[in-house]
């Protein structure tokens, strides 16, 4: 059982200093490994900045001060984020109403910026630190298609990874498709636990019909082609995020129900789920009490690779253009772009979004394999 | 056991049963399917072409009906599910005919519908004393205007269970004829990826075992993991940026299969050409394959050599190779084994998205391009070829493993 003979078998020096609980004993494993570690830190202080990109990337301004009137343009993005999707939707300013004469589309922050400066009149913009956004194109002035990574604008401005075929920032899809890749995964990984945990539960406890009938769905589910009923469902349904998530969940609760199943299956016979059921316990109290704490290491561990597994279906969906809907800034449209143009020498459309990738995709991993070691109360031992 | 091997085949009867008709109610329920894009194209035909087949506003009603009956569409879905298994007879021909006026149904083959008292008869129509083979007849009715027609058909049964998956709509040939001129792609890739990861994955585990929490465990660990978490074709888009196009190291080609010029070379050239075109797809089909295999070696490695039987040799001073090869090895290599039954999928192997980086012309695309056409035959195709095989990989691999191991028992 795991509870028992966990890590601290070796460590027989702490023996006597201090009792940890077996969370605590864990949380200290993972910390002692310190790629793992930092790679969560750094993932997820990432992640949680990148929640707040719309004040930090974006063609928005964060403040304008225009005849003594303030507005806060970039406000209303950072509302609309977590519903992701819904990006460029937001009701715009329009250029006359802060003085770009003639402008009655959105205004364009940047030249207004330039043009206060020239007026003099004691109004100002802030800008955000990277003030190119994710969806502006081609139409905005200054923006060129294919430009190469570190050119300037005519205007001077630093495009720090070039721009794409539309001459959309990739610096700016790039962060923004990290925070709704991650978001989506996130989702999607939590949502499966949601289901997957509780019916792989039922049906490894409880067993009998429940069990094979269960089984026999689960078998069915399992062997159909996944990749293509999402795209037939796709091309009918306009894949909104949330379709996405619903559609990725509908296929990947299986495998967290059947590891579960196996965890009940196996525990629900031990001596321990016997001593409480014969003592009268309420089987809800062993279900939940007894049994689930000591069947949620594997998928626990699982969960890191199960992150991983949903970046890469996102990015692999986008990628065949059956994902999220355009404009909304993904890796995988983004590489898409670069495959088209692959002759052309614009690497940086596959490579940037591709770096991401993998550097997230690194990230994930070592914290899976700091997380798996302090799970993992196994010793090996052998003669040589 | 063999009992259990017989229900173990008995059950993937409703399982295939059930996968297949999800698939096929998904498929043919959903909107923009053949029938919609070919009464659109014809649409788009007639204004084109100006009067020439159609007006420009609806195609007669007789032309849509006539399509809906080519696709199958006049019939309920589960019929439409019953025929394509081959259990329900299909129209295998059929025909508008009017009593009393000879139709023509074949070369030389005229029938002709004769009223005999209130019902009608079908008679051959160049000699009435012979006869009128499978040929059926019968009435319907035009659903808006009341008016009655009459039908002259055959019939046959001929579907999945007979070996019989149809026609392309899109290349108007046999499936099995088109999935047979994309196999030898997908088998070379399927084997070659498959010797490789096993043999990679085997030693790399047996390695790792042997040194087991040394930097060497630590760095390959991680390496098979990363590997593992990231698609093969972003690997694949990757290595195909960095080295085949003249940004930075163009040693390999941008895509394809083989040299156009494939036909003419020799024996040498063409062994030095399929490599050249190979390795990078190779690349990218076997990176993802290695951690689990790969780490199921190490942890089985590793689980018997802590066993007693393994302390015994080493005590008994056998030289350690012999001790993991053939002591250690025997047992270990079990788990790895139980997976074999799926190497039936290597036959089949081809993922539309490295096919679609490498440009290569395989059964991924053919499936891909299917799926999105709404060419309904080859998407039906692939989905029974993909449940048979997950479904026969499974029972072999268990018979494969009942073979190696004789202390499993399957009950």
């Amino acid at each position: 059982m795991a509870q028992t003979d966990t890590i601290t078998a070796s460590g027989s020096s702490s023996a006597g200093e201090e009792v940890l609980s077996i969370q605590q004993r864990r949380w200290r494993k993972f910390r002692s490994f310190k790629r793992g570690y930092y790679s969560m830190l750094v993932l997820l202080s990432t992640y949680v900045i990148s929640l707040f990109l719309p004040l930090l990337v974006n063609n928005r301004a964060l403040m304008v001060h225009y005849n003594g009137r303030t507005y806060f343009p970039a406000i209303r993005d950072l509302l609309d984020l977590p519903i992701v999707g819904q990006l460029g939707g937001t009701p715009f300013i329009s250029g006359e109403e802060l003085g770009q004469i003639g402008n009655k589309s959105e205004c364009n922050y940047r030249a207004l910026k330039r043009q206060y400066e020239e007026e003099k009149k004691g109004n100002y913009v802030v800008m955000p630190l990277y003030s190119f956004g994710p969806i502006e194109d081609i139409s905005v002035e200054g923006n060129e298609p294919f430009m190469p990574p570190l050119a300037r604008t005519q205007f001077g401005e630093l495009r720090l990874f070039g721009t794409d075929d539309r001459g959309r920032d990739v610096f700016a899809r790039m962060a923004y498709g990290f925070q709704i890749s991650f978001s989506f995964a996130l989702l999607v990984a939590s949502l499966s636990y949601l289901i997957g945990v509780p019916l792989g539960a039922l049906m490894g406890y409880y067993g009998r019909w429940f069990d094979l009938l269960m089984q026999r769905l689960m078998e069915i589910w399992g062997s159909l082609p996944f990749l293509f009923l999402i795209i037939i469902v796709v091309s009918i349904v306009r894949p909104s995020f949330f379709v996405l998530v619903l559609l990725l969940v509908i296929f990947s609760w299986l495998g967290i129900a059947q590891q579960m199943r196996a965890q009940f299956y196996r525990e629900k016979t031990r001596d321990y789920t016997a001593a409480a059921i014969s003592i009268g316990v309420p089987t809800r109290k062993i279900l939940l009490k007894h049994i689930l704490p000591n069947s949620l290491v594997p998928i626990i561990t699982f969960f890191p690779f199960a992150i991983v597994g949903d970046i890469g279906a996102l990015v692999s969906l986008d990628f065949l253009g059956f994902g999220l809907a355009p404009p909304t800034p993904s890796w995988g449209e983004m590489v898409s772009i670069g495959m088209e143009n692959l002759t052309s020498g614009y690497w940086w459309l596959v490579l940037v979004p591709l770096g991401a990738l993998f550097v997230t995709l690194m990230l994930v991993v070592f914290i899976g394999e700091a997380v798996r070691e302090a799970f993992d109360p196994k010793t090996f031992s052998r003669l040589r | 056991m063999v009992e259990y091997f017989i229900r173990r085949i008995l059950l993937t009867i409703p399982t295939f049963i059930g996968s297949t008709f999800v698939v096929f109610l998904v498929v043919q329920l959903a909107p923009g399917g053949p029938l919609e894009q070919q009464i659109q194209a014809l649409k788009r035909g007639g204004e084109t072409a100006g009067a020439g087949l159609v007006g420009e506003q609806a195609l007669p009603k007789d032309a849509i009906e006539e399509l809906k009956r080519f696709y199958g569409f006049d019939k309920p879905i589960w019929q439409r599910y019953l025929i394509w298994l081959g259990v329900l007879k299909r129209e295998s021909k059929s025909y508008r005919i009017m009593p009393g006026k000879p139709r023509l149904v074949g070369e030389n083959e005229r029938l002709v519908l004769v009223s005999v008292g209130n019902t009608f008869e079908l008679r051959n129509a160049n000699d009435p004393s012979r006869q009128v083979g499978d040929w059926k007849w019968r009435q319907e009715q035009d659903e808006e205007t009341g008016q009655v027609r009459y039908r002259v058909y055959r019939e046959e049964r001929s579907g999945i269970l007979t070996g019989d998956f149809g026609r392309s709509y899109r290349f108007r040939k046999p499936v099995m004829e088109l999935i047979a001129e994309r196999l030898p792609v997908s088998i070379q890739f399927g084997i070659i990826s498959f010797v490789l990861s096993y043999a990679i994955s085997i030693y790399l585990g047996v390695q790792k075992a042997l040194r087991h929490n040394t930097p060497f465990d630590f760095a390959t660990s991680s390496a098979v993991f990363i590997t593992y978490s990231i698609p093969g074709w972003a690997i694949g888009a990757v290595l195909l940026v960095l080295l085949a196009t003249d940004r930075f190291l163009p040693i390999f080609p941008l895509g394809g299969f083989e040299n156009p010029l494939y036909a003419e070379m020799n024996l040498l050239e063409k062994i030095w050409d399929r490599a050249y075109h190979f390795v990078l797809p190779t690349i990218a089909y076997t990176a993802g394959s290695f951690a689990v295999l790969t780490m199921l070696m190490k942890n089985s490695l590793l689980d018997t050599l802590s066993s007693d039987y393994i302390r015994t040799a080493f005590a008994k001073g056998i030289r350690e190779q012999r001790v993991i090869w053939l002591h250690a090895m025997r047992n270990s290599i079990i788990p790895i084994a139980a997976n074999i039954g799926y190497v039936i999928g290597v036959f089949f192997a081809g993922s539309y998205l490295i096919e679609r980086v490498f440009d290569i012309q395989g059964i991924g695309q053919l499936s891909f391009e299917a799926l999105v056409a709404r060419d309904y035959p080859i998407v039906f195709a692939f989905t029974v070829i993909s449940v048979v095989v997950t479904l026969v990989g499974s029972i072999l691999s268990d018979l494969a493993l009942a073979v190696i191991d004789p202390r499993i028992r399957f009950k």
